[in-house]
């Protein structure tokens, strides 16, 4: 396959989509409706609309894939995986049957919902207050001045955070808003601002061809040659 | 603002391919081969992940700079003879890191060694599914050393902590400012924010490339300014600058 | 040396994780059982939230964005129900929910099955209706505020708009004069500020996962969000509205737990500090 189809004309649609949907969004380009929008408006409504369209047909695209991922476990007979793609592609079946033929929400899809995913999801994210307590309690030492100062910190938070202590003491209200909303907030903004400029970087390396990640395998010669 | 950062980059690009840039050390990034080498000495797998997120939604610059580094892990451990695993949340990243991955075993000569079922594993579209999956791996197979760079939302400290107890040696970089707290208490080395971005310019040295990384720290320096300027002109009561900014 | 005996210290600072675990259960398990009553006090974001819906005019829109996933769950959705009660008890407000997470219209219905809006008087389709799952997160919120019914033209039962009297005149986001997200990933939140707030000025306030409100305060304090919260401040909302539920119950929890882990991390320093004053340590 050429550079110019494997490369070129990839990078060229990227840097005509960006620019026009930034132009959008910064912009009022004549000519204008009666409504006031800019011509780019409507292109970028329909970009946008495809955009929905693509991430939802990459759900079903992510499901075919699990089927075709996992049938080859059950007919290779994996030793030790080969029930759990069984038990898997079962389940997806289920909920698919019952989604389509009686709706998703219909009372039988709800009571899967409930009883399996929902209760499931929520107990793998409620593992996450017992991981955090252990970082915390290996994190929080007082070995040397940083680990101090997080130590402080962290404990003033945890105490302002909980809602009984907040009423007996005033004061660490007073001193976790302090943190919270000059300390803490001056340091994200700071990380806020350097990931926005490194995005924007990214997407100028992108957008000039410079940066082939997302275009998969190019020889050195493919990626070192051609920009939009 | 964003034209001046984009002239900043453009130009940095430019003048990059005459004299290019140094980069500050970023000790995660340096430590790669020793992760690599520690897992070949233990003769256990690498696991690496791009977290969560499609090349479609917002995230996607994340996803593509933690590509740009799983090309690199993958020549190292083609290299050393490590097996390495890369966990796959969103199935349209599949064939990008099959094909990335390959052509790092092509070029360290050992394309034999590359097994694309064995080592890209597409787990689950769901966030708590491939949590569970990436933590059986975890437990079964016992990576010594783990590697996490892109977008990562609540499973990041189930993924550090499981790997953390099992032994192994953590890299962690994301932009995402509400999980890097919780790779700095438990991971070994982390990447915040903007350093994930210049991940693919530090570890290819491509001038260009460090070049934009550069670009992107003068449009920090004009921030700076505009930040200092606005305190300034805020307390003498002009709204010069917070106007100038639409703000 | 190996083999040597582990002394008082050397266990304190390295807590077996199942006994730390185990202890975490007990003091989560407990309060729910046996709640204590703890006071819970009302701070300043909860009261701007509970302001700000106050403030709220007859004949006003709100748009709500059910973006937490099941998950989030215990934490965000004794505070979305809260809100909407908080809502419904407003003369004449009309609130569209839409979702940008899958699991959103689910989590919706069990919203609903919680509050029983016939108990307001709000009736489907007149006071509240949900507009369904969009795909494409920050896609999608942009897609909407320019124009919904492009972007969707049934509601997520898959009836026809139209035949509803809440949709007439609902365009875009200017229809609107308040958004509100509930989501536990910051990529909607934020999303929000860039498609909503900032080209359109509409008035946004979230909910969100306690771990990610610090993030979220840069938006608020410049300016861009109304207020930020925390699902776990939902006791707080609760005790404003007068509809004590699940909120003011993990309440008791989050103070015990909260205590607990001060407890460790007291418990570790100590252990540490006194294992190295007698010559060991790491």
């Amino acid at each position: 396959m050429s550079t110019t189809l494997k490369k070129t004309i990839p990078v060229a649609i990227v840097f005509v989509v960006a620019m026009l949907v930034m132009m959008d969004y910064f912009i009022v380009t004549p000519p204008t409706d009666a409504a006031g929008k800019s011509w780019t408006s409507g292109a970028v409504k329909d970009l946008q609309n495809w955009g929905i369209i693509l991430t939802a047909f990459s759900l079903g695209f992510g499901a075919v894939n699990l089927f075709y991922f996992h049938s080859k476990h059950i007919s290779r007979r994996t030793p030790k995986q080969w029930m759990f793609s069984l038990w898997l592609l079962l389940v997806i079946v289920t909920f698919t049957v019952v989604g389509v033929f009686m709706g998703p929400n219909s009372t039988s899809y709800q009571w899967l919902y409930n009883a399996s995913y929902f209760a499931l999801s929520a107990t793998v994210y409620s593992s996450l207050g017992f991981y955090m307590t252990s970082g915390l309690y290996r994190a929080l030492r007082f070995k040397n001045i940083e680990s101090a100062i997080f130590m402080v910190v962290g404990v003033i938070v945890l105490a302002k955070n909980a809602p009984a202590l907040a009423v007996y003491y005033p004061a660490l209200a007073a001193w976790g808003s302090f943190i919270e909303n000059v300390l803490t907030t001056s340091a994200q903004r700071g990380i806020m601002i350097g990931g926005a400029l490194g995005a924007i970087s990214l997407g100028i390396r992108t957008m000039t061809g410079r940066e082939t990640g997302f275009l998969g395998k190019l020889t050195e010669e493919e990626k070192g040659g051609g920009t939009a | 603002m964003l034209i001046l950062v984009w002239i900043f980059i453009l130009g940095s690009m430019e003048m990059a391919k005459k004299h290019k840039p140094e980069f500050r050390k970023l000790s995660g990034l340096d430590a790669l081969p020793e992760m690599v080498g520690r897992a070949a000495e233990m003769n256990r797998p690498v696991h690496f992940t791009t977290g969560l997120g499609s090349l479609t939604d917002s995230v996607a610059p994340q996803l593509v700079a933690g590509l740009a580094v799983l090309a690199h892990v993958s020549e190292l451990c083609a290299k050393y003879g490590v097996k390495i695993i890369y966990s796959v949340y969103q199935a349209q990243v599949m064939p990008i890191a099959t094909e990335l991955m390959k052509a790092a075993y092509v070029k360290a000569g050992k394309p034999e060694e590359f097994h694309e079922e064995e080592q890209v594993r597409y787990l689950s579209g769901e966030q708590f599914a491939y949590a569970s999956a990436v933590q059986g791996i975890a437990e079964r197979e016992r990576p010594a050393a783990n590697i996490m760079i892109g977008p990562f939302y609540a499973e990041s400290m189930l993924f550090s902590e499981t790997f953390q107890r099992i032994g192994s040696i953590q890299l962690a970089g994301t932009a995402r400012g509400y999980q890097i707290p919780f790779f700095a208490v438990v991971c070994d080395y982390l990447l915040i924010a903007e350093e994930i971005y210049a991940a693919g310019a530090y570890l290819s040295g491509d001038p260009v490339q460090v070049g934009t990384t550069r670009g992107q720290d003068f449009g920090k320096i004009v921030a700076l300014i505009l930040m200092i300027l606005g305190i300034l002109a805020t307390a003498a009561g002009s709204t010069a600058i917070t106007g100038l900014l639409g703000m | 040396m190996s083999g040597q005996r582990k002394g008082i210290w050397d266990y304190l600072e390295d807590i077996p994780r199942e006994v730390l675990y185990a202890v975490l259960l007990v003091f989560f398990v407990a309060p729910m059982i046996y709640p204590l009553g703890l006071p819970v006090p009302i701070t300043a974001n909860v009261r701007k939230w509970y302001a700000t819906i106050d403030a709220l005019q007859p004949g006003s829109v709100v748009m709500i964005d059910f973006g937490y996933s099941g998950g989030g769950e215990p934490e965000l959705g004794p505070m979305a129900v809260v809100v909407y009660k908080h809502l419904f008890q407003k003369e004449g407000v009309k609130v569209i929910c839409m979702s940008t997470s899958i699991e959103g219209t689910q989590l919706w219905d069990k919203a609903m099955a919680e509050i029983n809006p016939s108990r307001y008087g709000a009736e489907y389709g007149v006071d509240y209706i949900h507009i369904g799952y969009i795909a494409g997160g920050e896609t999608a919120m942009a897609a909407i505020g320019k124009d919904l019914r492009a972007t969707t033209s049934t509601d997520y039962h898959g009836d026809p708009l139209d035949q509803f009297p809440i949709m007439e005149g609902i365009v875009d986001a200017t229809s609107f004069d308040l958004l509100i997200c509930y989501t536990t990933g910051g990529d909607q939140s934020e999303g929000w500020v860039r498609q909503w707030y900032t080209v359109y000025g509409t008035p946004y306030m979230c909910s969100v996962l306690a771990m990610m409100v610090p993030t979220m305060l840069p938006y608020m304090n410049a300016g861009q969000i109304i207020s930020v919260t925390s699902g776990a401040q939902a006791g707080e909302m609760e005790s404003l509205v007068r509809a004590p539920a699940r909120g003011i119950k993990s309440a008791d929890v989050i103070t015990l737990t909260h205590i607990l882990c001060l407890a460790y991390v007291v418990i570790g320093n100590v252990a540490y500090l006194a294992k190295k004053s007698q010559g060991g340590g790491k």
